[in-house]
């Protein structure tokens, strides 16, 4: 391993290298982004063993990166980015992991905390009642075969067209919120099944709506532009493609598994099976996984919606939450990097193109596209902008939250769920979750400092802090 | 027939068990049991240990014969686990005993008993490859599992 100081940051160490000769199989170097706490942290679990079997894929380019807030996955490491060329490089389902798009949507208000306080509990309940939660729940909108495919051909626009979302909203997510390479054919009758129902449905694991309130801006000025001022409520979604997605990523896992050998292609770990993304096996899961990321896209609209109906309900039909913006960060995407036309896989990683990108939404060119960091219900989420450098430090990307620190298993056995509620509560945040020992599973101290990781990707140039969210009320999964 | 080597001769009827080993991000469970269909049931049992509320409601209602195909065990071991989520989650209802009926290298036919869940259950999103090796052990086999979450 070698240790890289940055140009500008002195004798800082926040890029740490495993050169292509510390495996025989390495393609391209492995670059982790980190200080010397995380670096200590990220070097506990498999997940630099994980980034250089990623370093081992056919027409992988440049480097394999870790963000701060890299940890074991399962093929890839949970944090990792790797771009591979769309001419004779691979596609890897695990490289986008089971829940496809997954993502954070930003929702902000002209509400204060003060005013939103006294109704706080019975807000963070009514919006847990009203947004249904766990894995194979139905929603409210089920589908019929044909609606169904027009949210995986179209994602939002679709929802648009049908008069269930406003159209302004488009501008304000990734994508505009539609990919549109998506093959609704590609989807399996399996995966159509799981996803029927639970279009508007959170989840579960880590997924979850938070009532936030701006405590610190740290750019005025991008601040005004994203639309956020200190003292002002907001509403962060997290959650993606639901039964829909895992089961597009389980039918081409196994797809891909099996016709490997047909392209001589062998790695360390049958969780990165792959495909060439020019071979019919690539391109069917390429159109199968943008068909799964717009029924993502599609579902956090639709939870935005119900809780824009519900602190209509609350607050008046003119307190309206305006979208600020909708980032995915489990996703395979076709972007054109220095020259070349890479395939970026982001596993728990978020795209942050920065003010000049044509990507950018006009809205935002000049400030960066904003950046979601969630930390843990208990600790600040964070808005950054991207930045122009990215592009060549990481293909455009950053860390995607705080990064977990201890297995579910050890969390649950440090501290039990009541005990993380009444701690909670105890800092002033409502909590809304149907079992103890998920809410023990994501207690805070579960996860690494997102102050530490987020101080990292900005001194590194990945992205800049905007503002920083204290959580007043929690809704999980 | 090939002797069993020395080292892997047991001398009483393994138990099939599991338990939780750490993993980060997801939830990795041991398995161990006498023989692959046991390895199976046993990786079923876990699984509806993780799906349903604790303490685990007996299954109750009639049975039904489970049946999954693969290229090898590993893909086997993947293929039935994901087979048992994907009938969680659209049938709503969670498999928790099993009878091996047949078991092969690329096959297994069980007997399944369940639980029928109001609402489907909310934990467990895929089974992966991850790491996934099934190593014969004095008296029968083991694996861990990385269970997406």
């Amino acid at each position: 391993m070698t240790a890289t100081s940055l140009p500008g940051h002195g004798r800082a160490t926040l890029a740490h290298d495993l050169p292509r000769s510390v495996r025989p199989d390495m393609r391209v170097p492995v670059r982790v982004y980190a200080d010397d706490v995380l670096w200590e942290q990220i070097a506990r679990d498999r997940s630099l063993e994980q980034l250089k079997n990623v370093a081992t894929l056919p027409g992988v380019s440049g480097y394999v990166y870790g963000m701060p807030d890299v940890h074991e996955g399962y093929g890839f490491p949970v944090g990792g980015v790797a771009a591979t060329r769309a001419n004779d490089g691979v596609i890897s389902p695990g490289g986008v992991g089971y829940d496809i798009n997954c993502g954070v949507r930003l929702l902000v208000s002209d509400l204060t905390e003060r005013a939103v306080r006294p109704r706080l509990e019975a807000l963070v309940h009514e919006i847990s009642r009203s947004v249904p939660s766990g894995t194979g729940r139905g929603g409210r909108l089920a589908l019929n075969e044909a609606e169904l495919n027009g949210v995986l051909a179209n994602g939002c626009r679709n929802l648009v067209e049908r008069g269930l979302a406003p159209i302004e909203d488009l501008e304000t997510i990734e994508a505009g919120g539609t990919l549109r390479r998506a093959d609704p054919g590609a989807v399996s009758v399996r995966a159509k099944t799981r996803g029927r129902d639970q279009l508007g449905t959170l989840g579960s694991g880590n997924h979850f709506i938070e009532i936030e309130t701006v405590e610190t801006v740290f750019d005025a000025a991008a601040a005004q532009t994203f639309g956020l001022g200190a003292g002002q409520v907001a509403v962060l979604i997290h959650t993606g493609s639901r039964g829909l997605g895992h089961q597009v990523c389980t039918d081409h896992v196994r797809l891909m598994d099996q016709v490997m050998a047909r392209y001589g292609i062998t790695l360390p770990d049958r969780e990165l099976a792959c495909a060439p993304f020019a071979s019919p096996e690539g391109q069917r899961y390429f159109g199968a996984m943008c068909a799964a990321a717009n029924f993502a896209f599609a579902n956090r609209q639709m939870i935005a919606q119900r809780i824009r109906d519900i602190f209509g309900r609350f607050f008046g039909a003119h307190e309206r939450l305006r979208l600020v913006y909708d980032v995915a960060h489990n996703m395979a995407k076709l972007e054109e990097i220095g020259g070349e036309l890479l395939c970026v896989h982001r596993k728990g990683a978020t795209r942050a193109f920065g003010p000049s990108h044509p990507e950018t939404p006009n809205r935002y060119r000049g400030v960066g596209q904003p950046v979601f960091i969630p930390g843990s219900m208990g600790t600040s989420s964070y808005v950054l902008a991207g930045t122009d450098a990215a592009l060549a430090l990481s293909f455009g990307s950053t860390c995607h939250g705080a990064g977990r620190a201890l297995s579910r298993h050890a969390a649950k056995r440090a501290k039990p769920g009541v005990e993380v509620r009444r701690e909670l509560e105890a800092l002033g945040i409502a909590v809304a979750c149907p079992s103890s020992g998920e809410l023990a599973e994501e207690a805070p101290f579960a996860y690494k400092d997102v102050d530490r990781v987020v101080d990292v990707v900005d001194r590194v140039g990945l992205a800049r802090k905007v503002a920083r969210l204290r959580p007043i009320g929690v809704v999980k999964g | 027939m090939l002797a069993t080597p020395a080292h892997l001769r047991a001398t009483t009827v393994m138990q099939p068990s599991s338990r939780q080993v750490e993993h980060t991000a997801e939830v990795c469970v041991h398995v161990r049991a006498p023989s692959l269909g046991e390895l199976a049931a046993e990786a079923g049992r876990a699984l509806a240990r993780l799906e349903l509320a604790t303490p685990t409601p007996s299954p109750s209602g009639p049975s039904r014969e489970i049946e999954v195909w693969a290229t090898d065990r590993a893909a086997l071991l993947v293929d039935w686990l994901n087979e048992l989520i994907y009938l969680a989650e659209t049938e709503r209802w969670v498999a928790a005993e099993f009878d091996v009926l047949e078991a092969s290298d690329t096959g297994v036919r069980m007997r399944a008993r369940g639980v029928p869940v109001a609402e489907g259950p909310a934990r467990v999103k895929a089974a992966t490859f991850a790491g996934l090796e099934i190593r014969p052990i004095p008296g029968g086999l083991e694996a861990e599992i990385v269970l997406d979450v």
